[in-house]
Formats: structure tokens, C-alpha cells, sequence
């Protein structure tokens, strides 16, 4: 009795333990059944463009008899990815430089001399982000700056500037109160419209290895959000988490309060959504100079090469994936999800078909005043608390003062310092 | 029934076995890792004693502003959220409890059957009901007259709605176990009191309540235990925000493991976070409890 007692105890504790275990399916080293070396890439393409990228992952697949690409699109893939074990991951580019200090992530120029590739293949804005002085840290894939979708029944011709919107705006509201220009939303997109404003007014926000926030300049420049939504009333109040996408979405009928904006400042990800709801009536443009010069905020996409990769064979293959990635045919279905390619010879593809991809091409005129996020350690972190508190009282708060603002600033830059000295040393 | 030893052993052992590798290891493990400089994806960077439990409670500096944030706002929606939650649940368990016993059957399933429902789930539903322009709400105070309200971006709005979305989801879980601790009330009580000439209120505060008292103690704990885990509704219907108010302590210790790659202060947080919640529930249980 005893004796079967406890076969039945340690069989109970090896299936415990079993089931503990693993779980992290074809591993690093991971073969399928037919012998084909396995590349797990992990991305976040969870929106409309991640089916473009399935496409490509899928042509891949086809096209091999040696290495097949096994893909994970996750919504939250960067938790995923310190957690999991991946052959190939997709970085958004303000995060690349974190992700290179912190070591999660290696030197990729050996498996992009493999490809066929070199920086030198890419637009200056994507070479840029991925050129560091210890090496390349990932292949650029694109950069999605903010976009206008404007409606072209509300308004045929793509407002330019600050007055445009102003006029629109008023012009809208003689036809009914509930209309506006255009959404400036209190979360969601907050730091695109922080650093588009600082952009567009020459506002340098780095110091040394930190975001510097605490500058009149910055003051004044935010303070143009609080005109537009309170002096000039060319976007409505208390448009909450995406409310520019939302109230350009909307519709304003008799009887009904939503409010509705002729045009969106907002990412290229909402494309399939606008393009599905006003058809031929949608418009793509440049976003309107709302300062004094020419600039543009986004971020942009990168294929970056874990630290953990260490197997030949494996760069071989990953290697493979972006020799087939980066030619220029099977890359255009990239741009056809909306995404706009840094890639030099799939740009010139976009710019010759525009009107085959609208908001690709109308998206690469914009490379020329795109200012993306500096290289910093922990950037996402460092500007925090500007976009996350200062930002949603910017668009929030009537009669919110500079000096007010500029007290918030100087709190800002305080925690970013911070922050910035958490960097491995 | 008499269930021999070795029997007893062998019902009992999986589940301490399961108890000690899913909650006793990971604490364990949880306070060393608590006391290391430790990344997430870099691993170990070396002992630094209490150096993180330092740095969160010290005020000052980024960990502890995260983590008194964190804790001042998860403090509040307990203190919101608790009351109702046992109250309310109790509430629709003597209404259920009180209608003829074939109907009983449909109101517990309407009333639990939110609890099935995930959390992305209900966030979506909430977040269009309260969304400010145009949302359903809103839309419905404008046909009857009132003007619309910025429940996600305003305070104390935003926790109104964060609050109904959690009791929605969650009421009907409280509400079986009331219902189950009504159904065990013996109902001579109940005839006896009616022949003295008891009103409801006297049925309740004498019969009903002194009844199912254990079950009201272990409902207001499971409830403050809850609330202080809020994360999914505040990351999905107002994203911490306004003005970072909703943020709640899950919410910050995940940004310091998964965004901040620290791993060290992240899980002393998370110790203190549990430190707290063992003195809150303690202190419960004490008072409710030192009577007997």
C-alpha cells in the first residue's frame, strides 16, 4: 500500500512539475518535422496592418524549403518578447536605444551584409535611427509620422496653416455649433502633439543624455493647444483618449450632441477604419504648420536582432527573411497597409503608383520635416510625466497660465533627469 | 464517514503542493529578487540589501513618486469600491432571495452572469457608454434635458464610471455567496420572530445578519483584496488618466518591471504593496471578529 502510495505521489508531483516547465514551444534551436529551421519574429502588427505583414511572412514561407517564419503579433509584444525566447523582433525606433543599452539587442550589420542590405539602402530618417556608434542595432522597416485625414465634404481643400483651421473652423460652426476644424484629444496621441508643436517651433528638447522640458519656448509653443481648443475654438473641449480619431469618426445630426471635426491629426494606423467610412470623400494630407516652421512628430518601425541569436545558421536564415523582406515588390505590401518603407528602391516604387498607395506617398513627402524621438535611455519613460500629466491640463484646463505650465516643466525635466541617470553605466 | 490517513494525505498533498510552488516559491523568490539590482531580460546585477525599499519609500525621487501615486490612488478606489460592492450584492441577494423560487433561478444568472464576462470585455463596453462625445451615456442625459458630462477625463467622473464598470462585472460573484449563506438561515427563526411581531428591519438585524455575518466579513476581504489588484479597467477605459489619477499601484509596478526593466524595485513594491494589504485585512478580521 505504502509502495504505491508513493508512485502515485511522485507521478502526481511529475506531472506538477511538468506542467510548470516549458511551454516555450520550438525554442531557439527549434526544427520543424520536415527539418525547416524555425524563425520566431515577434511584432505588434495587431491592427489592419498586420494582415500586409502576415502577407509577407506567408510569401516567405512559400518561397522556402529551408527556413520557415513562425510569427507572433501581440498587442502588448515587447513583454512578450523579455519574456519569451524570439529570433526577430520588431522595435518601434524611440525605443531602440534602450533596448541597445539595456543589451537586449545586438549589432545586426553581419546578417544585413548576409541580405544584401546596408544603411546606405535607406532613407536618411530611417538610417539614422539605427546607426549608432557601436553598430547597426536593427533594419529599418518605416516611419508613420502624423497624418491629416481631412473630409473632403467638410472640407475640400486640405487646411495648411493655423489661420486655415481657423477659418474652417468658424466656417463650420455657422452651420452648426457641434462642428469643428479639427480634434486635439487629451490622451492617446499627447506626445505626437507635444513634439510636433516643439518641432514646428525649432525647440531643442535634449540636454546631454535627458529631455529638457523646463523652457519658455516649450511653454508658449503647448499654450497653442489651449488657444485652439479655448480662444480659437477650432477643436472642441474634453476630447478624451483618441478623440481626434473619434470625433473625426463621428456624425453630427439634428438632435444629437457628438461633436464632429473636418480633419484628423492623427496616426496612419487608422487608415483602414477612415478609408472604410468616407470612401472617396477622404483626404490625406501633410499636417497644417500650426508654429513657425515646417515639422512633423511619429515614430517608425525597425527589425531588430535579439541578443540572444547567437546560431549561425539561425542569422542565416533571419538573413534570408530580410533579403526577401527588402525586395522591393514583396515590401510594397507594407506600404499598401498604409505604412510608409524607408526602404530607398520601395519608396521609389510608392512615389511612381501614389494613387496606388495614397497614404504611403502622401506619408514619404513628409520624411523631408519628420523630427522622431532623440536617442535617449528610456525616452518613453523621460517624457512620461509631460505627456501623461502636463499635456492632458494643457487641453484640459481654461485659463491654465504659463507660469503654471512652466512650474510642471520644471518637474518634468527633474524626473527625466532622473530617469536618464538609471542607464547601465 | 471516516476517511483513513493515508487518504487524506493524498487528497491533500496536490493542493499543498500547488500552494507552495505558485504562491509560497514566487514570494520567496519574489523578496530576493526584491533585494537585487535585477532586469528583467539582464537577469541578476547583485545584491543591494534595501536599497529598493529605500528608494520607493524615501519621498523624492521617481520610485517613490510612482509609488505613493500608485498607492494614494488604489487607497482611494478600496475606499470607494468596498461598500458598495458588499452592500449592493447583498442588497440584490435579499431581493433574489425574497421572490418565488422558480424565478430565483433566471435573476441569479442575469445577475452573475457579468462575471463571466473578461475584463477587455467589459473595459470596451464601460468605455464607449462613457466616452464624452457622443458616448450612450451621455447621449441619454441629452434627451432628457442635462447637459453631457466628461466622465473619462474629468474627476471624480472618471471613478464613477471605473466604479460601475467593476460592480457590473463583479457583483454577482458577492451576490451567490450571499445568496448561498441566506439559503442556510434556518427559517423557524424567521416564523418565531414573525409570531413576537418582528418587523423587517428587527428580522434582519437579529436573524438575518448575525446568519451570515461570516460570509460578510469574508466578502468585505475578498472585496478590499480586489480592489487593491484594480489594473485592467483603469489601463483599458481611462489609461491611468486623468492626469495620471487612475493609475493604479498594478498599473505602476508593471510599468517599473516591463517598461522600466526593473525587476528589483518592481517586486519590492510589490511587497509592500502586500504588506499593506495584509495590515488592512488583518485590522478587518480583528475588529470584526473581537466581539466573539
Amino acid at each position: 500500500m505504502k509502495k504505491k502510495f508513493f508512485l502515485a505521489m511522485l507521478l502526481m508531483i511529475a506531472m506538477i512539475l511538468s506542467a510548470c516547465g516549458g511551454g516555450g514551444g520550438s525554442g531557439s534551436s527549434g526544427q520543424t518535422a520536415d527539418g525547416k529551421i524555425v524563425i520566431k519574429y515577434i511584432n505588434g502588427f495587431t491592427g489592419g496592418d498586420g494582415d500586409f505583414m502576415k502577407k509577407i511572412t506567408d510569401g516567405f514561407n512559400e518561397s522556402q524549403d529551408k527556413y520557415v517564419v513562425e510569427e507572433s503579433q501581440e498587442k502588448d509584444h515587447y513583454t512578450k518578447f523579455k519574456t519569451g525566447n524570439y529570433d526577430l523582433v520588431v522595435i518601434h525606433t524611440d525605443l531602440l536605444d534602450t533596448y541597445r543599452q539595456d543589451k537586449m539587442i545586438q549589432d545586426i550589420s553581419g546578417v544585413m551584409e548576409t541580405a544584401g542590405l546596408s544603411p546606405e539602402d535607406f532613407h536618411p530618417v530611417g538610417k539614422d535611427y539605427v546607426s549608432f556608434d557601436d553598430g547597426v542595432f536593427a533594419v529599418p522597416l518605416d516611419i508613420h509620422p502624423m497624418t491629416m485625414f481631412f473630409n473632403k465634404k467638410l472640407s475640400p481643400e486640405a487646411p495648411a496653416t493655423y489661420d486655415d483651421l481657423k477659418t474652417l473652423s468658424a466656417t463650420l460652426q455657422q452651420e452648426d455649433p457641434n462642428m469643428f476644424a479639427t480634434g486635439i484629444p487629451s490622451a492617446g496621441l499627447g506626445e505626437w502633439f507635444i513634439m510636433t508643436m516643439a518641432s514646428q517651433n525649432g525647440i531643442n528638447l535634449v540636454e546631454g543624455n535627458h529631455m529638457n522640458f523646463s523652457q519658455e519656448k516649450l511653454a508658449d509653443a503647448l499654450m497653442t493647444y489651449n488657444d485652439m481648443i479655448f480662444k480659437d475654438k477650432i477643436s472642441p473641449p474634453g476630447l478624451g483618449l483618441d478623440g481626434e480619431f473619434q470625433a473625426f469618426m463621428k456624425q453630427v445630426d439634428e438632435g444629437n450632441s457628438s461633436m464632429q471635426t473636418a480633419t484628423a491629426l492623427t496616426g496612419p494606423w487608422y487608415y483602414g477604419a477612415v478609408k472604410e467610412t468616407y470612401g472617396d470623400d477622404l483626404g490625406i494630407a501633410s499636417v497644417p504648420q500650426l508654429g513657425t516652421q515646417p515639422g512633423v512628430y511619429g515614430a517608425g518601425h525597425t527589425l531588430a536582432l535579439p541578443a540572444s541569436v547567437q546560431d549561425d545558421e539561425k542569422k542565416a536564415g533571419i538573413a534570408e527573411f530580410l533579403k526577401y523582406m527588402y525586395t522591393p515588390e514583396n515590401l510594397l505590401n507594407w506600404a499598401d497597409s498604409g505604412q510608409a518603407p524607408t526602404h530607398l528602391a520601395t519608396m521609389e516604387l510608392v512615389e511612381q503608383e501614389a494613387e496606388k498607395y495614397p497614404l504611403s506617398a502622401q506619408n514619404i513627402k513628409q520624411f523631408e520635416s519628420f523630427k522622431g524621438a532623440p536617442k535617449l535611455y528610456q525616452y518613453r519613460e523621460q517624457v512620461r510625466y509631460v505627456v501623461e500629466n502636463i499635456y492632458p491640463k494643457v487641453v484640459g484646463e481654461e485659463g491654465m497660465t504659463k507660469e503654471a505650465l512652466m512650474a510642471e516643466l520644471e518637474s518634468a525635466t527633474d524626473q527625466a533627469k532622473q530617469v536618464a541617470e538609471t542607464a547601465p553605466q | 464517514m471516516r476517511i483513513s490517513r493515508t487518504w487524506s494525505i493524498t487528497l491533500f498533498l496536490p493542493f499543498l503542493i500547488c500552494f507552495i510552488l505558485f504562491l509560497v516559491l514566487p514570494l520567496l523568490y519574489g523578496l530576493y529578487i526584491s533585494m537585487h539590482s535585477w532586469s528583467v531580460f539582464g537577469g541578476n546585477g547583485g545584491f543591494v540589501g534595501l536599497d529598493n525599499y529605500t528608494a520607493i519609500l524615501t519621498p523624492g525621487n521617481i520610485y517613490s513618486n510612482a509609488f505613493y501615486l500608485g498607492l494614494k490612488n488604489t487607497l482611494i478606489f478600496v475606499a470607494i469600491s468596498v461598500i458598495p460592492l458588499v452592500i449592493i450584492s447583498l442588497g440584490l441577494a435579499l431581493l433574489v432571495d425574497s421572490i418565488p423560487d422558480k424565478l430565483k433561478v433566471y435573476f441569479r444568472t442575469i445577475f452573475f452572469i457579468s462575471y463571466a464576462v473578461s475584463v477587455t470585455a467589459v473595459s470596451a463596453i464601460f468605455k464607449w457608454l462613457f466616452t464624452g462625445n457622443g458616448g450612450y451615456v451621455n447621449n441619454v442625459l441629452n434627451t432628457m434635458g442635462f447637459s453631457s458630462i466628461n466622465w473619462l477625463n474629468e474627476q471624480p467622473y472618471a471613478w464613477v464610471a471605473i466604479l460601475i464598470a467593476t460592480i457590473w462585472w463583479t457583483i454577482g460573484f458577492n451576490m451567490i455567496l450571499f445568496i448561498n449563506a441566506l439559503d442556510e438561515v434556518d427559517q423557524t427563526m424567521y416564523e418565531a420572530a414573525s409570531l413576537d411581531g418582528a418587523n423587517w428591519w428587527k428580522k434582519f438585524s437579529y436573524i438575518t445578519f448575525p446568519s451570515i455575518k461570516g460570509v460578510f466579513v469574508f466578502l468585505t476581504i475578498v472585496s478590499v483584496i480586489a480592489s487593491f489588484n484594480l489594473y485592467g479597467q483603469t489601463l483599458l477605459i481611462t489609461a491611468g488618466g486623468p492626469t495620471q489619477s487612475t493609475q493604479s499601484l498594478i498599473m505602476i509596478i508593471q510599468q517599473m518591471v516591463f517598461t522600466q526593466n526593473n525587476l528589483g524595485v518592481g517586486s519590492a513594491m510589490a511587497i509592500v504593496m502586500g504588506l499593506i494589504m495584509v495590515i488592512i485585512v488583518a485590522t478587518q478580521y480583528f475588529y470584526s471578529f473581537r466581539n466573539e
